[in-house]
């Protein structure tokens, strides 16, 4: 049986109070193990970006709590959190969030510099395609090349959980693959957690492990026997 | 149909009411002040010049050594002028019950009715012999009350009123000085019966109105000069110049034009420099803000990029959306205009009032409508945000719709960012953040310098008038140095003294033809051979003058270079040549052996004009004695300037750092609004708050920090300018100078108005959500 290494258990998140209080997450409860490739698969509004930012100590559960590799969340004070998202996590956002006034190899140096075991950077950048593009500015690329520096970002300090927020929601079909095989490519090597919340259900298929969201409630929690590599989806 | 946009900007203002709040306030303080200097200045200045004809102020005064006769007189108002006595005694004043007071000198004049006539400001004016009224402004500074009874030559007078004379508006004990003296020179009016009463000698002084009047200053100029020279012959001949009359012969001691009286004009011309002086601020510092207008709203329209490439794809044109980001600027200034002139007209205005009225003796006024002032501090603001956004906002809105949609905002398309040093990755990042944020850090450079000037005239006055105070003694020839009457005794012989420290000199008063100040007086010395005082050597070129390091620097000469100087009352001119600089910075002179001396002025060989010793001389006659100049005499220019500004200086300061904290507060705020989805973006990736301090907040530190002290040096370079133009003005020389601590004071002040901006822009910092860089994914 394998161990379970993040444990979300009874989460309720609401935003706004009174008449406008909206309830996001309903008591969410599911398990992922070290090294699965998770997909948090939901519609627009089902909770499942809220739900990423509470995995990655950015936002807080009202009430239930995360627990990951036996320590919770909610035990952390701001500096645990910050420590742990530093030494544990890896970010990839839908708009990559790359800081403008950095170069691509700089940008990736912003996760290096996290960590105090960081992958070799150039070795990285021809891992990513990005090694002939290492000294342009964010504003100097594509979409797809944008989107793997953010790659490079995350994974250059190793995190033990790569969190990714609809990584391909701003790419064309090509690249989406080409990122998604990417995202794969990095599971198989390094053996991170991988957590990638998306709408696009196809994308399901190459995970490990699926949840299914909708209404801020777990409809269903699949574990995939028959995954398929990244090359072979279509939608 | 009105432009929906409109609705956005009261939002606007209240969502960042902190910022546009701070911009007001500069602007509503400076525009206020500046508005009430303006109006004081105005209705003063049109107080003043409308009191040469309510006063009927004089054309020109001269003294003569004896009293004139009824046949001189004749003799000059035939040269087409108006002669009226206004002779005086300058004595002593004494407070009764204040022994420890400030001893002062009074110039007593009789009641005037015809020529240069005295604004009563408050009391009456005497009726008996033992009354007397005197100036209001010295009555302030030693404090002498109407009711007082001080004593006036040895003789008890009651202060019946005080008074402002037209022509001591600047109390100027000697036009010559640098500064007016209202604390230790007085003037006052007594009856003719009062006047008898004292015992002082009588200065035989002249006043006269041109009967023909003339149209502007060159023909002032050209009247006078012909009219000293007619005045020297004729007083010199007793007014026949065919036929010299030996009895009635006179000498002509003392001619001041009104041009060149700063008791008439100072004040005038102090108006005129303040407001050009708060003009010039007004609007470096409305620059200033237009910048930090223009750098909000370009962060403003990069952050609204894909808002306004959607506007623009629907039909918005490029003028609409210019006038929605140009409108919150040209609301706020509109609005610090119309508080700030409200408040100008009443709180500034008379801030700016008391402060003239702390410094000279001023006739009373009436506060007037002012379009000029309205127009500089209501259009000239305007107009430059108007501009200087325009220009800033139209060039970051050229951009297509589609690169607006794309967030594609860069003009250049380098194909390759600009490679760095391989430096540690910190550094390399900070210099990143420079780079992407050049404009505001530039503008925070320029905020410093502005702060930095004004906090270099706070510190720089006190610290020049100190340093002026410390070494009065040193810019003497001598402790004493005596100017004789007479050099003769009642017998014939030369007045001589048995005080071995004392030696003989010669000095004769000259003026300047050109350069940065016409008409300065420089006194031309001759000195002896192995002289103890003056330590130059004897053997020159007959032509050949050392200059005062006051003159030189003042005129910018150098050695070799030719003078020419012209005699007081005629047109005769000299021509010397600079041997060298004499290290005498405080006075305006030039210095020539005796024999020269006497041969170029056509002296006798055995000719002097007094005695230079570092000792009291008291074995010659006081009868004798014309003046006594002491280290005392030249410390009254310095305590004048302390007193009409040196106490508003510490204020003055407090001021500019309060200016500091508000301008680096704001351009800090806009940096880190410009960089607040990437500080995000680096909580959520796990950077504790020290780190991005350490980038963000170091980085700003060191550029306030090197921005200061670059500021030190364009401050110094900007208040050395400025204080040259003033002293231009003004006869003598004395140097701004700032000691390091003082520069290091500054540099303290500004890094202490950093520190407050610091722990606000940590907290400001501190509260940026890690949700932000969310915000941008969705």
């Amino acid at each position: 049986m394998p161990e379970n290494f993040l444990e979300v258990k009874d989460i309720f998140k609401a935003y706004g109070s009174g008449d406008s209080k909206q309830e996001v997450l309903k008591g969410t409860d599911f398990t992922v193990t070290k090294g699965e490739f998770c997909v948090l698969l939901g519609p627009s509004g089902s909770g499942k970006s809220t739900l990423l930012n509470i995995i990655g100590g950015i936002d807080n559960a009202d009430s239930g709590y995360i627990s990951i590799d036996g320590e919770k969340l909610e035990d952390m004070n701001e500096k645990a959190l910050t420590n742990y998202r530093r030494k544990h996590l890896g970010y990839v956002f839908q708009l990559y969030n790359l800081i403008p006034n950095l170069n691509v190899k700089e940008n990736i140096e912003v996760g290096a510099y996290l960590s105090d075991n960081p992958l070799e950077i150039d070795d990285l950048l021809n891992t990513l395609g990005l090694y002939e593009h290492r000294y342009k500015l964010p504003n100097q690329l594509s979409g797809g090349q944008q989107q793997r520096t953010s790659i490079g970002r995350a994974i250059v300090k190793n995190p033990n959980i790569l969190l990714c927020d609809e990584p391909t929601g701003a790419l064309d079909y090509n690249t989406s693959k080409e990122i998604l095989g990417l995202i794969e490519n990095v599971n198989q090597r390094y053996g991170n957690t991988i957590i990638m919340v998306t709408h696009n259900e196809a994308i399901s298929h190459m995970a490990d492990h699926t949840i299914k969201l909708r209404d801020g409630v777990v409809r269903k929690n699949i574990i995939n026997e028959n995954k398929i590599s990244a090359a072979e989806l279509d939608w | 149909m009105k432009s929906p946009l409109k609705k956005r900007v009261p939002r606007e203002l209240l969502a960042e009411w902190k910022k546009y709040f701070a911009l007001f306030a500069i602007m509503t303080v400076t525009i206020g002040f500046v508005s009430g200097m303006l109006v004081a200045n105005n209705s003063m200045e049109k107080s003043c010049n409308d009191g040469f004809e309510k006063y009927n102020i004089e054309d020109s005064h001269f003294i003569l050594k004896e009293e004139a006769s009824d046949k001189l007189i004749d003799a000059i108002e035939d040269e087409g002028v108006t002669v009226y006595k206004q002779y005086y005694k300058q004595v002593k004043e004494r407070q009764i019950d204040k022994p420890k007071a400030e001893k002062s000198e009074v110039r007593v004049f009789k009641l005037r009715d015809k020529i240069n006539k005295s604004s009563l400001l408050k009391g009456e004016y005497p009726s008996t012999k033992d009354e007397i009224v005197i100036d209001r402004m010295h009555a302030d500074n030693v404090g002498i009350k109407i009711g007082d009874t001080i004593k006036v030559d040895g003789a008890k007078m009651r202060v019946t009123g005080f008074i402002a004379l037209p022509d001591y508006s600047a109390l100027y004990e000697d036009n010559s000085e640098i500064v007016f003296n209202a604390i230790s020179f007085d003037v006052a009016l007594v009856t003719n019966a009062g006047f008898n009463n004292l015992k002082g000698a009588t200065v035989y002084e002249y006043a006269f109105d041109y009967d023909e009047t003339p149209i502007d200053k060159a023909d002032k100029k050209e009247k006078s000069d012909d009219f000293v020279e007619r005045l020297y012959k004729l007083s010199a001949t007793g007014g026949d110049e065919d036929n010299p009359d030996f009895e009635n012969m006179n000498e002509v001691t003392g001619y001041l034009p009104e041009y060149l009286n700063q008791g008439i004009h100072f004040a005038i011309d102090d108006f005129g420099n303040d407001k050009a002086l708060g003009e010039t601020l007004l609007i470096v510092l409305i620059a200033v803000i237009s910048f930090i207008f223009a750098i909000t709203e370009s962060n403003t329209i990069v952050k609204e990029a894909s808002v306004i490439g959607t506007l623009r794809a629907s039909g918005y044109t490029k003028g609409e959306l210019l006038r929605h980001y140009m409108s919150m600027p040209i609301i706020v200034t509109l609005l610090a205009a119309i508080v700030g002139n409200a408040l100008g007209y009443t709180f500034f205005k008379n801030s700016v009032v008391d402060m003239y009225y702390n410094s000279y003796s001023l006739a009373t006024y009436e506060t007037l409508w002012n379009s000029d002032a309205f127009i500089k501090t209501t259009v000239y603001p305007v107009l430059i945000v108007l501009i200087i956004n325009s220009l800033v906002i139209s060039s970051k809105l050229q951009f297509s719709p589609l690169k607006f949609l794309r967030r594609d905002l860069t003009k250049t398309k380098r194909s390759k960012a600009i490679r760095l040093p391989r430096w540690k990755f910190f550094k390399r990042f900070r210099l990143r953040i420079l780079m992407q944020n050049i404009s505001g850090y530039f503008t925070l450079f320029l905020g410093i310098c502005f702060v930095m000037i004004l906090l270099n005239f706070a510190v720089g006055l006190p610290a020049t008038l100190d340093n002026y105070k410390s070494h009065a003694k040193e810019y003497m020839l001598s402790d004493y140095q005596y100017v004789l009457k007479n050099t003769l005794d009642k017998n014939g012989d030369d007045i001589t003294t048995d005080e071995s420290s004392a030696e003989k000199y010669s000095s004769r008063v000259l003026l300047t033809i050109d350069g940065p100040h016409v008409d300065e007086e420089i006194t031309a010395y001759g000195f002896n051979k192995n002289s103890k005082y003056i330590d130059l050597t004897y053997n020159v070129k007959s032509n050949e003058v050392w200059v005062s390091e006051g003159y030189a620097k003042k005129f910018s000469l150098n050695k070799g270079d030719t003078i020419t100087l012209k005699e007081n009352y005629t047109n005769d001119t000299y021509d010397f040549v600079v041997k060298d600089i004499y290290n005498q910075p405080g006075i305006m002179a030039i210095f020539m052996p005796n024999n020269h001396f006497n041969k170029t002025f056509d002296y006798e060989n055995d000719h002097f004009t007094g005695f230079l010793s570092n000792n009291k001389l008291d074995d010659i006659d006081e009868d004798y004695i014309l003046s006594i100049i002491t280290g005392d005499d030249i410390l009254k220019m310095v305590n004048q300037l302390d007193h009409s500004m040196g106490s508003y200086m510490d204020y003055f300061g407090y001021a500019c750092i309060v200016l500091a904290v508000l301008l680096m507060l704001l351009l800090t705020k806009i940096i880190i609004e410009k960089n607040t989805v990437s500080i995000s973006m680096l909580k959520v990736l796990g950077y504790f708050s020290a780190e991005i301090n350490s980038l963000y907040i170091r980085l700003t530190t060191i550029v306030v920090v090197i921005s200061a002290l670059i500021a030190t040096y364009v401050s110094d370079l900007a208040l050395q300018q400025l204080w040259r133009h003033v002293l231009n003005r003004l006869n003598g020389w004395f140097e701004f100078y700032v000691e390091w601590k003082d520069y290091g004071r500054m540099v303290i002040m500004v890094i202490i108005a950093y520190l407050v901006v610091l722990v606000l822009d940590m907290r400001r910092i501190r509260r940026i959500p890690m949700t932000e860089a969310l915000k941008s994914v969705e």
